[in-house]
């Protein structure tokens, strides 16, 4: 079917770009200091601490680059399209219930042989450039709806903007409830780089002194409208807090970046921001960064390997497969710094494999791949707040986040069914499509009336819940499955245990009690979590500790067994709290790449 | 259907695109944007890919029935949706394309055998005691434990593997999939795709429904209480 001039956006110059560029950088264009896997926010943050100082740095990324003016396509109507924003036909994003049903290798079932490419469940019109073809990148194993992106910047181009910091209660989570281990650093550790993401990136947000959520730097807050407003008021009673959503976006200008401007009230910015007011990784840290000209970036370079020299027990650089030509080639550097996403970093650790290190690089421990945790989700409630059925919309979502209800489980009280604890994040009002209407009964004027009575009510809330970090949790390389370029692929073992299922049962409840104080009509509740890994908060495979025995990075992320491989990425995140992952991953890869120059500067490495 | 030329700035003014339209322009073809100004045009003849002039009449009659003109707004047919479709289902699998013109054509066959002429000549009254029939489904659905998900976790992956297919509609929206009247299942996913259709036009998301947002604001105001006044859109008080 040819493509439709309507819906595709025209690729060849950026394709064409990458491919001159891949062309171009060859191992012996260097030299380079640093080697950084991955583009987006870890590989983003890396790539940007280290070219400011000076510091030459090459950046693998394994898809191409990006054209963000082009392909942040924030606000095209959905009539501007003759598909109104349906998936080509030979595109296709996996179904939430296919994820429980269908066999692993997703991508290879037979059902799915019609489709030129089938892609995780975040695949839609405007994402569905960027994020992988399951047929090119199985998983196997238990189902995970694993989501990963391949292009300039990966997953920042799309994501939630959810920009919350972890706090004591996540650093010293086991102190806190003698579950497992705590961070080997504290929240006064980190505390500090939070301060700088928030400065240097732009965070929107309001003070609020909770100590599960602690308070940022921020840039002028996004309000609540009206059914928002109303549920506050309600739950307020109920001692739970109401706040507006905390967002990776500038809402008052940068004053340190020509890629960005402030946020212009829009919404709609998970297709991209087009006027570089949300956090992108390109706009945000890969352009400043290659303006220093200290930064080198390569797409499409598939790393397969950290690469070990066998005299000095060092890595020497990493093993690439260039995307396009399939060619192999070893590029060299001082330092090697993964920062391809949790479980994509831990795979190539765990496919470097030596005599020295059979199990993988830096899995003398055999917790490699340990471990995985993420947010369990699913569990929601929506609703029509009285108030404002019947009422004529008014302007609802033109802001970067909806608000957010801080976790309120096990932070000063203890629920006798689990540990650890959820938060929610929704909103409500008039959003641009009324998907309310799919639920209403009948059909002629008195549907079409009742679309429009409940369309400005509408409240929804969604819940993020801990899942318990535990060692059983893992992944490893399948013993048979090869992606599109021979590397072998993971293999999930991730099941949601008592805790987390008992915990997902409270936050249905306190969805429903919530929405019951607030006098909520059509009260809808969903109890069932989504599939493993909806969160895209995947953390923890190579959790950080003092102990080398118990853990796989030191607490400067650097791996226990190669003093010159790092990990920017959440891998070593030991505990994940409820908060969305992002911008704990920007503070830690700064505090990482801090300790980094600092070695570099005295001269070892 | 003759597709005329229209400049870019003409196009756009016509479908009365706003500062958007600058992210749109490098996408749309000329040919492209045009055919897609022309079909927006509601005096214009639909070109027709799948569906045959009368079954196009017969599915704008029923799309109207289901979101008609009200004082309001017009309805779906003014919003094209049956123009919608014929696209949709051009790129459909043939299966299922051949399974909603089943679908089609028993709806019509009912209204026959029930009214004695064909769904395009019911009158108000018989389109309403034919829909309220083959909509009752619903009233059912509704209920909270009809909709409560039978998912059973962690078991072995199943030998035949359950799609979740979607005709019309958005697919990733997971509808349980279990036997109900053909006629009734044909009207369910007609009007997932209506709604679908009409409130991604132009006439259902401006005219009907009057979302105000996906403008360039200095601000985003949200409720008024928020800067200590009475709120005038919901009554609250600060």
């Amino acid at each position: 079917m040819p493509a439709d001039p309507t819906l595709d956006v025209d690729l060849a110059a950026v394709t064409d770009e990458s491919r001159k560029l891949s062309a171009s950088i060859q191992p012996r264009s260097g030299p380079w200091d640093v080697i950084v896997v991955g583009s987006g926010a870890a590989g983003g943050m890396t790539a940007f601490q280290l070219a400011m100082a000076g510091i030459k740095v090459l950046m693998l990324e394994a898809g191409r680059m990006i054209d963000h003016r082009k392909e942040y396509r924030t606000m095209e109507w959905p009539y501007q399209s003759p598909r109104r924003f349906r998936m080509p036909p030979d595109h296709r994003p996996i179904a939430v219930a296919e994820y429980n049903f269908l066999d692993r290798p997703y991508g290879n079932n037979p059902a799915y042989d019609k489709y030129k490419k089938v892609t995780s469940y975040a695949g839609n019109t405007f994402t569905r450039n960027w994020v992988v073809n399951e047929k090119e990148h199985p998983t196997t194993g238990t189902q995970y709806s694993w989501v990963r992106a391949r292009v300039l910047g990966g997953k920042t181009n799309f994501w939630g903007r959810g920009a919350l910091r972890y706090g004591p209660l996540q650093f010293k989570a086991a102190s806190h409830d003698g579950y497992d281990v705590d961070w080997p650093i504290s929240y006064e550790d980190v505390s500090p780089y939070y301060d700088k993401v928030d400065v240097l990136l732009g965070c929107s947000g309001t003070k609020e002194g909770l100590m599960q959520v602690p308070d940022g730097i921020f840039q002028r807050p996004v309000k609540l409208n009206c059914v928002e407003v109303h549920f506050k008021r309600a739950i307020a009673k109920m001692g739970r807090h109401y706040i507006p959503g905390r967002a990776g976006v500038t809402t008052d200008g940068l004053l340190n970046s020509k890629y960005r401007a402030r946020c212009m009230g829009r919404g709609r910015c998970g297709r991209g921001c087009d006027i570089g007011a949300a956090f992108h990784s390109p706009t945000a840290l890969v352009y400043p960064a290659r303006d220093s000209g200290n930064l080198t970036i390569r797409p499409y370079s598939v790393v397969s390997e950290v690469l070990l020299d066998a005299g000095t027990g060092r890595a020497a650089g990493v093993r690439v497969i260039d995307a396009n030509t399939r060619e192999v080639m070893d590029f060299k550097a001082k330092v090697v710094v993964l920062g391809a996403g949790t479980l994509d970093s831990t795979r190539i650790l765990l496919n470097s494999k030596s005599a020295r290190h059979p199990a993988g690089l830096g899995n003398s421990s055999g917790l490699l791949g340990c471990y995985l945790s993420e947010h369990l989700m699913g569990p929601r409630g929506s609703g029509f707040i009285p108030v404002r059925i019947g009422t004529e919309p008014t302007l609802d979502d033109g802001r970067p986040v909806g608000p957010y209800i801080p976790r309120f489980r096990n932070v000063t009280d203890k629920h006798p069914d689990f540990i650890r604890g959820y938060h929610f994040q929704g909103g409500g009002g008039a959003y641009e499509y009324p998907g309310m209407a799919h639920d209403l009964p009948g059909f002629g004027k008195a549907f079409k009336s009742s679309v429009r009575k409940y369309y400005p009510a509408m409240i929804s809330i969604g819940g993020f819940g801990e899942v318990l970090p535990r060692k059983e949790n893992r992944v490893s390389l399948d013993a048979v499955v090869k992606d599109a370029w021979g590397i072998p692929v993971l293999r999930f073992d991730f099941r949601f245990g008592d805790n987390d299922l008992k915990m997902a049962k409270d936050m249905a409840d306190s969805a429903e009690e919530m929405l019951k104080a607030a006098g909520a009509e059509a009260i809808k509740i969903e109890r069932d979590p989504l599939p493993e890994g909806w969160s895209i908060h995947e953390i923890g495979t190579a959790r950080m500790g003092d102990d080398p025995k118990t853990s796989v990075t030191d607490k400067f992320c650097r791996l226990h067994d190669v003093s010159n491989v790092y990990l920017a990425d959440a891998a070593p995140f030991v505990s994940g709290g409820t908060q969305n992952t992002t911008w704990s991953i920007l503070a830690m890869c700064w505090r990482t790449m801090d300790h980094l120059k600092e070695r570099m500067r005295v001269g070892d490495v | 259907m003759t597709t005329r030329a229209v400049s870019r700035r003409a196009a756009l003014r016509r479908i009365g695109a706003g500062a958007g339209a600058l992210t749109l322009l490098p996408f749309l073809s000329d040919e492209g944007l045009a055919a897609f100004v022309h079909i927006q045009g509601t005096k214009a003849a639909p070109s027709l890919k799948v569906l045959s002039p009368s079954q196009y009449a017969t599915l704008e009659a029923l799309v109207e029935a289901i979101i008609p003109a009200d004082e309001r707004s017009p309805g779906a047919r003014e919003a094209r949706v049956a123009d919608y479709f014929d696209l949709v289902l051009s790129e459909a699998q043939p299966s299922l394309k051949e399974e909603w013109l089943a679908g089609l054509a028993a709806f019509d066959a009912e209204a026959t055998r029930r009214f004695g002429k064909p769904f395009l000549r019911l009158d108000a009254g018989q389109v309403e005691a034919l829909l309220t029939d083959v909509s009752r489904f619903e009233a059912v659905k509704t209920k909270p434990e009809e909709t409560a998900r039978e998912v059973t976790r962690y078991d072995q992956p199943t030998q035949k593997p359950v799609l979740v297919e979607g005709l019309l509609g958005d697919v990733s929206r997971f509808d349980p999939d279990r036997p109900r009247p053909p006629l009734e299942a044909f009207f369910a996913t007609t009007k997932r795709a209506t709604i679908h259709g009409y409130y991604t036009s132009e006439i259902g998301i401006h005219k009907e429904l009057r979302y105000k947002g996906n403008q360039i604001l200095a601000e985003f105001q949200g409720c008024l209480t928020q800067d200590g006044k009475d709120c005038p859109h919901c009554g609250q008080k600060a």
